[in-house]
């Protein structure tokens, strides 16, 4: 079934995507699952791949970002029925068109690259913050950040600190 | 009248910090927003500061009710890169390790569930009962929460004779409270006025947006990592997938308690074919330049691990997603519509873990 399937699924990318425009491969395992590795050229293919994704009712599982040099990479991890998508994308200029349009699934892990590694997001519907508060700039997984400064003081005293202080201005 | 309200984020009626503001007209919530982390830790970053064998350490410490999951998955990816074999022996090792945690981890998760009902009494039930699990953990593991039952290419622990018989013995003792219990779950008066149809999860919204394990289940989708994309010993130990049509609160709680049952059969299927054969197949893996991706389901459903490697000792990208992670945007569509009291009912049905989720 699962064969089916990966034909059908390499039928599409074929005819969606330019030829030449993608690198294209496979990886099975001696469970039989497989997993296709694709990594596209342009990164505006990646509307194509998701609206794809979304035509065979498949879901975004997580989206990983890493830094080499001096730009990004993103690799996009979709499922269609228990098959894996490793789509890969190189950012040369840092900005990537959101995905959540199409694939809701795709809505957390695309602010979290946003706010991680500051990498530009286009067309998202709701690009706020994640898990980090507004304070802190973007692109802060690369450097070294106090947990208490972090986590704005929520597990620490300076949280209370900063509402006792706040309590002692307003009464005043 | 409209108010709004604020439960977090600490908060005696919720077991983790979440900032939920809540608009309510009358005793009906309108809308929520939900606001995050408040226990984000920087674990990925750190991740990629440690080499192969202390991450082993560290994966099984970033949350704690499916901290056998992260190693496991972990290694598997390490697995894959380095292209080692792991025993038959060591994956049904895994299996019984892993089914050990899910019975535990659901179960805390149900006993929850009768807490915040009010009906004090079958928590109580529910966690003794559990007690027989951490109890197999502390004899066979030595440990009630992390078992350190993974280690690159097999598993730490083994078991002979005395120690089945032991696992055994123990399970034929839970089995009987399971099903008495169970049966106060499904079919009690103040359980069911407090779940049934509270807190529905509709089968499109639960496509739409990704959601996994029992969540997903209880909606009616099969995102069974063990079923659909099967590891370890799971294509030989095949697991029942539970699934619930209702979406509701009940339909979660009935797919753990089902869950509870198959995993307690699992382990025993597990023990009992038993193949021979080493635990460990390499004790000092070599971690060639490469990547992998590996998913496992663990008790609140799929966990997700991307590895990349240079070839050095460390990881030079570590990626992990966890199930709350993608059930946690379902909340926006089950809390709206119901009374104020239902909203820690309704969190904890997703059985919510944001240690994980937020990293």
């Amino acid at each position: 079934m699962i064969e089916t399937l990966k034909r059908k699924v390499k039928a599409e990318i074929k005819e969606r995507l330019d030829a030449g425009s993608y690198d294209l491969r496979e990886e099975a395992d001696e469970k039989g699952n497989i997993q296709l590795w694709i990594k596209l050229h342009n990164r505006k293919d990646i509307l194509h791949i998701a609206q794809l994704v979304k035509d065979f009712g498949g879901r975004c599982v997580i989206i990983s970002a890493y830094k080499k040099g001096d730009h990004h990479f993103l690799v996009y991890h979709l499922d269609i029925e228990g098959m894996l998508l490793n789509v890969e994308v190189e950012l040369l200029d840092n900005k990537i068109d959101s995905i959540t349009p199409i694939l809701d699934s795709a809505n957390w892990t695309e602010r979290e690259f946003k706010e991680m590694f500051g990498i530009e997001l286009i067309g998202h519907p709701n690009p706020a913050r994640l898990f980090l508060d507004e304070s802190i700039a973007e692109g802060v997984l690369g450097e070294y950040m106090p947990l208490s400064q972090a986590m704005n003081g929520a597990a620490t005293c300076c949280m209370w600190e900063k509402i006792e202080s706040e309590r002692e201005t307003h009464e005043n | 009248m409209k108010t709004k309200i604020p439960i977090g984020p600490f908060h005696i009626g919720l077991e983790e910090p979440i900032y939920f503001k809540i608009d309510l007209k009358g005793e009906t919530v309108e809308n929520v927003d939900m606001i995050n982390g408040f226990v984000h830790r920087g674990i990925e970053y750190l991740a990629m500061q440690k080499n192969f064998f202390q991450n082993l350490i560290l994966t099984e410490r970033v949350c704690s009710l499916c901290s056998n999951n992260h190693p496991f998955t972990y290694v598997m990816a390490v697995e894959k890169i380095a292209g080692i074999e792991v025993s038959k022996r060591a994956n049904y090792l895994r299996v019984v390790a892993d089914e050990v945690k899910r019975i535990a981890s659901h179960m805390f998760n149900l006993s929850m569930l009768a807490h915040l009902v009010g009906f004090h009494s079958l928590m109580t039930q529910t966690m003794e009962a559990r007690e027989i699990m951490q109890d197999i953990k502390e004899t066979i593991w030595g440990n009630r929460m992390d078992m350190s039952a993974n280690t690159m290419s097999g598993v730490k622990y083994d078991l002979n004779d005395e120690k089945s018989s032991y696992i055994l013995s123990r399970l034929k003792e839970l089995d009987p409270l399971v099903d008495e219990i169970m049966d106060i779950y499904f079919n009690n008066k103040i359980v069911k006025a407090r779940t049934v149809g509270v807190g529905v999860l509709p089968k499109e919204d639960a496509l739409r947006l990704g959601v996994t394990g029992p969540t997903a289940r209880g909606s009616g989708v099969n995102n069974d990592v063990r079923d659909r994309a099967p590891y370890a010993a799971y294509d030989e130990l095949k697991p029942n997938v539970c699934l619930e049509e209702g979406g509701d609160v009940y339909a979660r709680t009935k797919v753990r308690w089902r869950e509870v049952k198959d995993s307690i059969r699992l382990v025993r299927q597990a023990i009992e074919n038993l193949p021979e054969g080493p635990v460990v197949t390499q004790k000092r893996p070599h971690v060639p330049a490469g990547e992998a991706v590996t998913r496992s389901e663990a008790p609140r459903g799929e966990l997700i691990y991307y590895l990349k490697t240079d070839g050095s000792q460390k990881p030079e990208r570590m990626r992990w997603r966890v199930p709350t992670y993608m059930n946690w945007e379902a909340l926006r569509v089950m809390i709206p519509g119901n009374k104020l009291t239902d909203v820690a009912v309704i969190f904890n049905s997703i059985d919510p873990c944001i240690s994980c989720t937020e990293r």
